[in-house]
Formats: structure tokens, C-alpha cells, sequence
């Protein structure tokens, strides 16, 4: 049979955002293919050079709507790096709890988003429903749901507000019980296995190679986590475990990512409840935080998606002379060629809605 | 490899100068145009940088300077007493009339479409790239807007 080019995007539902995925089929099976972006191009870094330091937290929010504060906390960390601003103690327990917190509605938000991806428009409505718990959560010291803007150069915005460890510990147990629940509904649903088990599979070298990072590299068993291998904020103080898939029949494939995420979900869990035991009290902001900035500095962080880095160089003015920004998905989809080849054009929308797209970092 | 020595052996490598540790896991160095690719080879094959993390192109002017981070993710050169992953971080400088370096997109995959937006947004030609097209920005795009002598249009608010 002949080989043709089918065009699947910039609307599509399987895209999860404006791109467009180009694929070489030969008959159901696909040979190539071919990825475009741009569509969302807001020329972020450009614009990032016209404003002052900490105006470029807003610009920094709207990243990724689904992951908000992690990007905007990986700027403030390299902004801080350059600056040599020492964040109060306190400030950095928060920063962690709101980190996990947006972690794991994130994660809930893909979920939620690979579940009608495969025919399953339940899983959406019972994962979303979970992710409005902990954008309550998330809103309670921040004021808004989506785009926080709580984390600033030198701290955080506020003190949490009264009452939020209770009310944080009340949605984790509630969120717990909700997991053995959903365990019953997905892991051990026939139908989803069949769909994600031995699909979009590639190895922990090609991973490496290819610059895919985060869950998905450690769905193919590489223990590499950036909170431990190069630790920010209090990581290396709290009590935590890397979530991997052993090297085995069935790893490397989107069930063990699905597998990948939704453990790291329950380390999140931990993660915020050794923070609220081991937080002190003080300040929440740095007394002193300078303008000016002279000299380079970058930081990586362990995004929702992979190793989010930003490099930023100062020519001692207050806004940033160059600012780069990493983003995970960015290579993620270029390598998608190949983990595509070989699957069939059915299998698409479950091998790209596993790796978790997120256009808005990626076109920044 | 202790990060020390391995900071050492780098020192020793052609065309390798201003070697200094600037973290605990991050090393810093300059590079010449020339000898990048011997030893980019050298650092994915004999100390196991199995990763790269970004491709920065910074316009100084009036020279370019291109960025990479490299991360060692199976731990070959490690840090005493510590989980923490080490980083190579590498400077090499172009001429602006000839910006032009040896692609490395056929030792790491991820490497490919960082040169890609370096070409697209900073106009850097990368030698043997498989395929240097603009990645972000339109076809028929004309300039390179995040070079600093970029021209574009200010519309000032008059509010």
C-alpha cells in the first residue's frame, strides 16, 4: 500500500494544545513523523528582556496554566542564584508545599485529560473533581485559581492563612482514599490496560539521548529526580522516595508512566505532610532584595514535566540582558518520532497524551 | 569520577581554557570554536554526559556566544558525599559575520531542535544538522528577532 502524510492538528483533540503532529502512514502503521510548533508562540524570552526582574514572574505564570508555580518558582530560584539573595527558612517550607500542591494538581490534570483520550470520560470527571480540591488549596494563600503569582524574589508572597494545615491534611486523607479507589477503576480495568500496556515504548538510553526527562524518563526505570539530584529548596531535608518503574516485561511503556505519576502523587502527599511537622517560624520574605543584577546564573528545578532550567545573564542594569528558558516538553515532542514508529494511528492519542503536552512552556 | 579530577582532566583537553567549578556540581568552561567537536565526542563517549539539557545563544555584540549544559545522569562523574548530578556548563564564541558551529545533534538526539531555535531565533548555523529549519516562528520569517539588533515595531500606549 502506498505511504501517505495525514495531518493531525493544530485542532485536534488528541494535540492537547496548538500543534501539529505530521504522520508518515503505511496503512494503519506509522513510518514518520513529523511535529510542528509555533502556534502559541508569545515570544516570552523577548519579552522578558523589556521588563524588569520582578515583573517577569506574571510573564513566568502563564508558562503552563496546568503547572504555574513551578515555572514561575524556577525563574525566582536562577533569578535568586544571580542576585545571591538568601530566602528565609520558612519561606522555603512553603514554597515546597506549594510546589507539591501544584504537583500533584497537575498530575490530576493530566489524568484527567489522558482518560477521555482513551474512551474513558469517567476518569476525567473523577480526577477533576479531585485537582478542585487542591486549587482550593492552592487559592487559599495566593487568591487566584489558576495563575498564583505567590512566589517572589527573596520568599513568598504571604504567610499561609490560618487553618490551611487542617485543611490541606483533611483533602490529602480524603485524596487518599480516592487513589485505592481509582487503583480499582484504571489499574485493574482490562480496557485500559489493553490501550496503554506495551505502547509508545523506548528505553532508559534512548530517553537519555533523546533529552526526555522527568516521569516519562523515569517510567523507564532511570532513578533520576532533580529534588534529590540537585536538590533546591528543602528537598534534601524532608523525607521522600524517587518513584521509578523497575526494568522489566513491561516498563517504558504509558502504563508505566500512568504507574510513574500516580505514585509520585502519593510522595507528594508525604512530601507536604513532613514540611507541615518540620516547618519553623519567621519570615516569609528576604529583607533585602536588590534590584540590579550583574554576572549569569541558571538553576533547573524538577518541573511537573521533566527539568525545567533557566539561564539568565544580567549586564547590571534591572532587567535581564538574556533569559532562557528550558522547557521539557520542548524535546519531549521533537523526539516523538521516535516512540511513534511502528504503532498504529489508533495508538497516537494514547502515546501522546502519556507523555502529558503542555503547548504553553513549550512554545513559550 | 570525583569531580575534582575530573575538573583536572578537562584542564588537559585541546582548546579547553578558564576551567573553574562554579557550584559544587556545576563546572564551567570556554571552548574554541574549532576543537568543539573532538571534544563534545569526548564528553558524551569517555565521561558519560548522556544528556543534553539546553542550547543557549546569547547575542554580546558584537560576538555570539552559544551555551551548553550537559548533565551526566547515571552518575559516571559524581560529587563527594552527595546525590547531586554534576553539569558541564561550555561557552564558545562565534564571530557575528560567520556564526557558524559543528552540529552535535547527531551525538544527542535533544540536541537538535535547541540548535534548530538557536538558528531560528539568534540565526546560528549548526554543519550537518539533519535539519535546520526555523522550529517557532513562521516560514518566510524574515530576521532573527532575539538578536539585539533586531528592529521591530514599538507601539507606544498613549494612555
Amino acid at each position: 500500500m502506498a505511504e501517505m502524510w495525514i495531518s493531525m492538528g493544530p485542532q485536534h483533540p488528541m494535540t492537547h494544545g496548538l500543534w501539529t503532529l505530521k504522520v508518515k502512514v503505511d496503512g494503519e502503521t506509522i513510518v514518520d513523523a513529523d511535529p510542528e510548533l509555533g502556534y502559541l508562540h508569545r515570544s516570552v524570552e523577548k519579552m522578558g528582556e523589556r521588563r524588569k526582574y520582578f515583573m517577569n514572574t506574571t510573564l513566568t505564570d502563564r508558562l503552563c496554566y496546568a503547572s504555574s508555580t513551578t515555572w514561575t518558582h524556577c525563574y525566582v530560584n536562577s533569578v535568586e542564584e544571580l542576585m545571591k539573595v538568601e530566602v528565609p527558612q520558612r519561606a522555603k517550607y512553603i514554597r515546597t508545599i506549594m510546589l507539591e500542591l501544584q504537583r500533584l494538581a497537575s498530575h490530576l490534570m493530566w489524568a484527567g485529560a489522558y482518560m477521555p483520550d482513551l474512551g474513558h470520560i469517567t476518569g476525567a470527571l473523577y480526577f477533576w473533581r479531585d485537582r478542585e480540591l487542591f486549587l482550593n488549596l492552592l487559592e487559599a494563600p495566593s487568591g487566584s485559581r489558576l495563575l498564583y503569582n505567590y512566589i517572589r524574589i527573596g520568599g513568598v508572597k504571604r504567610d499561609l492563612p490560618d487553618g490551611f494545615e487542617a485543611k490541606t491534611e483533611r483533602v490529602m486523607k480524603l485524596f487518599e482514599q480516592r487513589l485505592d479507589e481509582y487503583a480499582d477503576l484504571f489499574e485493574n480495568s482490562k480496557i485500559f490496560r489493553m490501550r496503554t500496556e506495551d505502547v509508545g515504548k523506548f528505553t532508559a538510553s534512548q530517553a537519555q539521548n533523546l533529552g526526555i526527562t522527568g516521569p516519562n524518563l523515569r517510567g523507564c526505570g532511570t532513578k533520576f529526580d532533580l529534588r534529590k539530584h540537585d536538590a533546591y529548596e528543602i528537598y534534601d531535608e524532608v523525607d521522600w522516595d524517587i518513584q521509578t518503574r523497575e526494568a522489566g516485561p513491561g516498563y517504558g511503556d504509558c502504563f508505566s508512566r500512568y504507574m510513574v505519576r500516580i505514585d509520585e502523587m502519593k510522595e507528594s502527599v508525604r512530601i507536604i505532610r513532613d514540611c507541615f511537622k518540620k516547618m519553623p517560624a519567621g519570615p516569609t520574605l528576604a529583607s533585602q532584595i536588590p534590584v540590579r543584577a550583574q554576572g549569569e546564573a541558571f538553576r533547573r528545578t524538577e518541573d511537573s514535566r521533566g527539568e525545567a532550567l533557566m539561564y539568565v545573564v544580567g549586564d547590571g542594569s534591572d532587567r535581564p540582558y538574556r533569559w532562557k528558558i528550558k522547557s521539557p516538553m520542548f524535546t519531549t515532542i521533537s523526539a516523538c518520532p521516535h516512540y511513534l514508529k511502528g504503532y498504529k494511528v489508533a495508538d497516537i492519542p494514547a502515546i501522546m497524551g502519556s507523555i502529558d503536552i503542555c503547548i504553553g512552556e513549550t512554545d513559550k | 569520577m570525583e569531580i575534582t579530577s575530573f575538573k583536572q582532566k578537562l584542564s588537559s583537553c585541546k582548546g579547553v581554557t578558564d576551567v573553574s567549578v562554579i557550584r559544587d556540581n556545576v563546572v564551567k568552561l570556554n571552548l574554541g570554536n574549532k576543537e568543539s567537536k573532538d571534544f563534545f565526542i569526548k564528553l558524551r563517549e569517555d565521561y558519560g554526559f548522556e544528556h543534553c539539557s539546553l542550547i543557549t545563544a546569547i547575542d554580546n555584540q558584537p560576538e555570539f556566544e552559544l551555551v551548553y549544559h550537559f548533565s551526566a545522569i547515571n552518575g559516571s562523574i559524581f560529587v563527594k558525599d552527595s546525590p547531586s548530578a554534576v553539569m558541564v556548563e561550555v561557552h564558545v564564541f562565534l564571530e557575528r559575520d560567520t556564526p557558524t558551529i559543528e552540529s552535535i545533534s547527531d551525538l544527542w538526539g535533544g540536541a537538535n531542535w535547541h540548535e534548530r531555535e538557536a538558528f531560528d531565533m539568534m540565526g546560528i548555523y549548526f554543519i550537518g544538522h539533519p535539519d535546520l529549519r526555523r522550529v517557532l516562528l513562521p516560514e518566510g520569517f524574515a530576521g532573527h528577532p532575539l538578536r539585539k539588533d533586531y528592529v521591530y515595531e514599538i507601539h507606544e500606549e498613549e494612555w
